[in-house]
Formats: C-alpha cells, sequence, structure tokens
C-alpha cells in the first residue's frame, strides 16, 4: 500500500473526530485545574527533602561523569557513552519519563541542583537576584533547544564525546550564569531549555506535583494550565520544527538540496567543513521558520472568523495544542533510536570512558536489531502521530469554547486548526517515509 | 532536466499534501459562500427598508 494513502486515512480521522468534537463536547472540561490527592503515604516521601537531594545528586554525578568521560575518555562516539547517553537516555529518554510521570526531570535537572546547592551554602551573605524580565519569556529556552539540535545534527563533530563534553560544560556555566543573576526558580521555569522542554511534554501526564502532594490531574488539563509567557510559540515551534529537520535531513533528497548551497559558500573562500555546518544551520533555521509560518497561516485563518482576537492573541492562546504534535513528531521520529541505540546504554555503562573496564559484568552485550521489525515500527509511529493529532485537536476545540463565546463561531474558528493539523499530519509521515528511504 | 525526470516520484510526494488543499479550498469556498449570502441579506434588509 502506498505510504500516501496513510496521510489521506488519517485526515479522514481527524475530519471525522471534528465534527464529532463538535457535537459532543459543547462545554470546556481541560479549562478548570482539578486536582486528585494521591494518599500521603505516597505523595510525602517522594516530595520530601531528602529524596529531592538525592535526586539532585544523581542528576549533578551524571553531569560530572559525562564532562570526565567526554573529556578524558576514549575520542570514539561507539566506545564513550556521552553521544549515547545525551542523545539517547537523556534527550528521548526524558521525554518518555515526563510524558509518563510528569515533571521527574525537575528533580533530576543537574544546573537547578547545582544552583540550589550553592544558594543554601551561601544563603547568609546571597545578594537578591534580578527580576526575571517578563520580555525574555521562554526566548532563552527556545534558542538553547536549537543550539543543542544544530550540536546534534548539523554539527560534523557533534558527535564526538570531547565537543558534547564542552558544550556540556559551556551550557552548565550559562545556565549557572543565568540562575545567579535571576535566581534558580526563574531561570529554571523560563531560560533553562530542558527544564522547558521537558516540562511541556510533562503536562501530558497525568500525574502532577502541588507543594508536598501528588496528585492526579485530567488527561490533557495540564496543557491547558500552561502560563502565557513570550516565547513560548516559539519553543514550541522549534520543538516541532527540529525534528523537522532532522527528518528531512535523513531523507534521501536532502544532499541534493543541500550541495548547491555548500558549493556555492565554498566559492566563495569558506572551507568544505565550514560551509556545510553554516549550510545545516542556515537550512535549521529555514525549515524552524517554515513551521511558524504554516502555524500562522493557520492563527491567521482562525483571527478572519472573529476580528475581536487578532493572529497574535490565538497564536499564544492556542499554543498548548502543539505540545502533543510535538510529542508525536518527536516519538515517532525517534522510537527506534530509543529502542535500538538506548540498549547500547547497558554495555556502555559498564565502561563509560572506553577504557576496558566491565563494572557491571555487561561490557560484552550488544544491542537486539530483531526486538521490534521494520513493519511494526510503521504502524507504532503511524499510531503516535495520528494520537497526537487528536490530542491537538481536542485542547484547541476546548481552549475555542474559552476563547469564543458563540459556539458556532468556536467551530468555525477551529476548521483552520484542523487544516494545521492534518497538515502537521501529512508533514510527519512524509517525513518517516522519506526517511525510512533514506 | 532533473525536476522533470523525477516528475513521477514528486507527484507521489504531492499526495501527501492533498487532504490538507482539500481542506483548505473547503474552507475558503465556505468563507466566500458566507460573505455572498451575507452581502445577499444586507441587499434584501436594503430593500426592505
Amino acid at each position: 500500500m502506498p505510504t500516501w494513502l496513510f496521510s489521506w486515512a488519517a485526515a479522514a480521522v481527524l475530519v471525522v473526530s471534528f465534527v464529532a468534537l463538535a457535537f459532543m463536547w459543547p462545554r470546556p472540561r481541560l479549562e478548570e485545574a482539578r486536582f486528585r490527592p494521591l494518599p500521603d503515604w505516597i505523595g510525602r516521601p517522594l516530595t520530601s527533602r531528602a529524596v529531592e537531594i538525592a535526586c539532585g545528586a544523581i542528576g549533578l554525578g551524571l553531569l560530572l561523569i559525562v564532562l570526565w568521560a567526554g573529556l578524558f575518555g576514549s575520542s570514539t562516539a561507539v566506545t564513550n557513552i556521552v553521544p549515547t547517553f545525551v542523545y539517547v537516555a537523556f534527550w528521548l529518554g526524558f521525554v518518555l519519563l515526563s510524558v509518563v510521570f510528569g515533571d521527574v526531570f525537575r528533580a533530576f535537572n543537574p544546573w537547578r541542583a547545582g544552583g540550589c546547592a550553592v544558594g543554601f551554602l551561601f544563603r547568609g551573605g546571597a545578594v537578591e537576584p534580578l527580576e526575571y524580565p517578563r520580555r525574555l519569556g521562554r526566548w532563552p529556552a527556545a534558542l538553547a533547544i536549537v543550539g543543542f539540535v544544530w550540536l546534534e545534527v548539523g554539527s560534523s563533530s557533534g558527535d564526538k564525546p570531547e565537543v558534547i563534553a564542552t558544550a556540556v560544560g559551556v551550557y552548565s556555566t550559562i545556565t549557572w550564569v543565568g540562575m545567579a543573576l535571576y535566581g534558580v526558580e526563574a531561570w529554571t521555569r523560563y531560560g533553562e531549555g530542558f527544564s522547558v522542554y521537558f516540562n511541556l511534554f510533562s503536562r501530558l501526564s497525568v500525574f502532577e506535583r502541588r507543594g508536598r502532594q501528588i496528585g492526579i490531574r485530567p488527561f490533557l488539563s495540564g496543557l491547558a494550565q500552561l502560563e502565557r509567557a513570550p516565547g513560548t510559540v516559539a519553543v514550541v515551534i522549534v520543538m516541532i520544527g527540529t525534528v523537522t529537520f532532522d527528518g528531512l535531513s535523513a531523507g534521501p533528497g536532502w544532499q541534493d538540496v543541500l550541495q548547491p548551497v555548500v558549493e556555492w559558500l565554498r566559492d566563495r573562500g569558506m572551507g568544505p567543513q565550514g560551509a556545510l555546518e553554516l549550510s545545516y544551520a542556515v537550512s535549521l533555521l529555514a525549515v524552524i521558520l517554515l513551521i511558524a509560518g504554516f502555524y500562522w497561516l493557520g492563527v491567521a485563518g482562525a483571527a478572519s472568523v472573529d476580528r475581536r482576537h487578532s493572529a497574535r492573541e490565538l497564536a499564544g492562546r492556542f499554543v498548548h495544542s502543539l505540545v502533543p504534535i510535538a510529542l508525536a513528531y518527536a516519538a515517532a521520529h525517534y522510537v527506534s533510536l530509543l529502542v535500538f541505540q538506548g540498549q547500547a546504554l547497558a554495555y556502555l555503562a559498564s565502561d563509560p570512558a572506553g577504557f576496558g573496564w566491565n563494572l557491571f559484568g555487561t561490557a560484552t552485550w550488544s544491542i537486539n536489531y530483531g526486538v521490534v521489525g521494520a513493519e511494526a515500527f510503521w504502524y507504532i509511529q503511524l499510531g503516535l502521530v495520528l494520537a497526537g493529532h487528536l490530542a491537538a485537536l481536542v485542547l484547541a476545540h476546548d481552549r475555542a469554547l474559552v476563547v469564543y463565546d458563540d459556539a458556532r463561531l468556536a467551530t468555525r474558528s477551529q476548521y483552520w486548526m484542523l487544516a494545521i493539523m492534518v497538515g502537521f499530519t501529512a508533514l510527519a509521515l512524509w517525513l518517516l517515509s522519506e526517511a525510512s528511504k533514506g | 532536466m532533473t525536476v522533470f525526470a523525477h516528475a513521477g516520484h514528486w507527484a507521489a510526494q504531492l499526495a501527501y499534501l492533498a487532504p490538507l488543499v482539500l481542506l483548505v479550498a473547503m474552507i475558503i469556498v465556505g468563507r466566500i459562500r458566507d460573505r455572498r449570502e451575507h452581502r445577499h441579506e444586507i441587499t434584501i434588509n436594503g430593500e426592505d427598508h
């Protein structure tokens, strides 16, 4: 069966769901911050100071291992734990953990732990942090994610352990300077890229922490509670745009597109590596801008339905509905990497720096590529893409019922959001089919 | 010309976009029809007065 037929089928499912929502979901259900606490014997220990310190210490310890293994260990990507740990266990693993268990990265965040430890040590002579500039919002986080993905996909030396460790060192320094200036909590909430990234995904989880309580909230309601701040649209667009870029650059036609740009740069005296890296950086930004333009067209269409709401306002108010799409993109695109390369952690943990150690007796293990077949992967990816877009449709519909006082206007505005969802679904499935040929 | 030589390949790729194009076309046609009906109602009301 041609893969584009799946795109048509997915679009049909979205249209049918849209109609069903219009009739069966007449009132907003996700906007209210409902929360059912779990018994204290679960919540209290998990939120205790001892557990917080232990998790922070684990995070800091892992950060130190990455720096040590990267700077002093083997310089080969396959024998050093750093590339697999950073790009698979950390970048993908925490997405999975966040979606299932909530914002667990907050507990293990090494930068937050380090910032809190320093704050505790110098609590007597600490200077009050500056007020975090509201205009800055989540923009630093968006920049951090772009930088990380460029290192992973765009840099020709992004798989070298020493380069990754150096980047981790530079990022740690910037983060701790940000925390020193604006306070640990403010920088963690808005400026620290990975905290913002994993926190957005954690809002898909039914688990939530409130003070010393852990409780259950209605599915998707965590995203409806997302605080509006400048740069939030940029973060979510970057989340989708970077995965799109990764998918595009893995496709068979990518080199044909890039080659003229690289040659043009080389004709102007640039070295081959510099020309390649610059062309990757420019094309990464171009893809992000294209995704932003597509979203903007959709919200501009929705704004044309009722002139009381500008496209700018709607872009901010509906952006939470794109988070399940960002998850669908990341999950569908990287599920095979997580399943296969994730297994490498078992043997790399025994010899993290490539010194020939066998700490846990697992150094001779290998990756089992037969654990999931190619066809099964395709259906898993298709399911993830469809589920993500359906969740997005539900969130957008629920928000429209709040934004528009007239149910008819709300539905009409959502025609455009439906178009966005259908467009993103088609793009996701096309990318997956292209990546499978690449 | 490479572009034309790969026309079959590109056509198959464009099939992914078909649902989006169809949906956007339906939205635009709906909007045009709505505006036309709205203008028609204004004309009739204007004649009534």
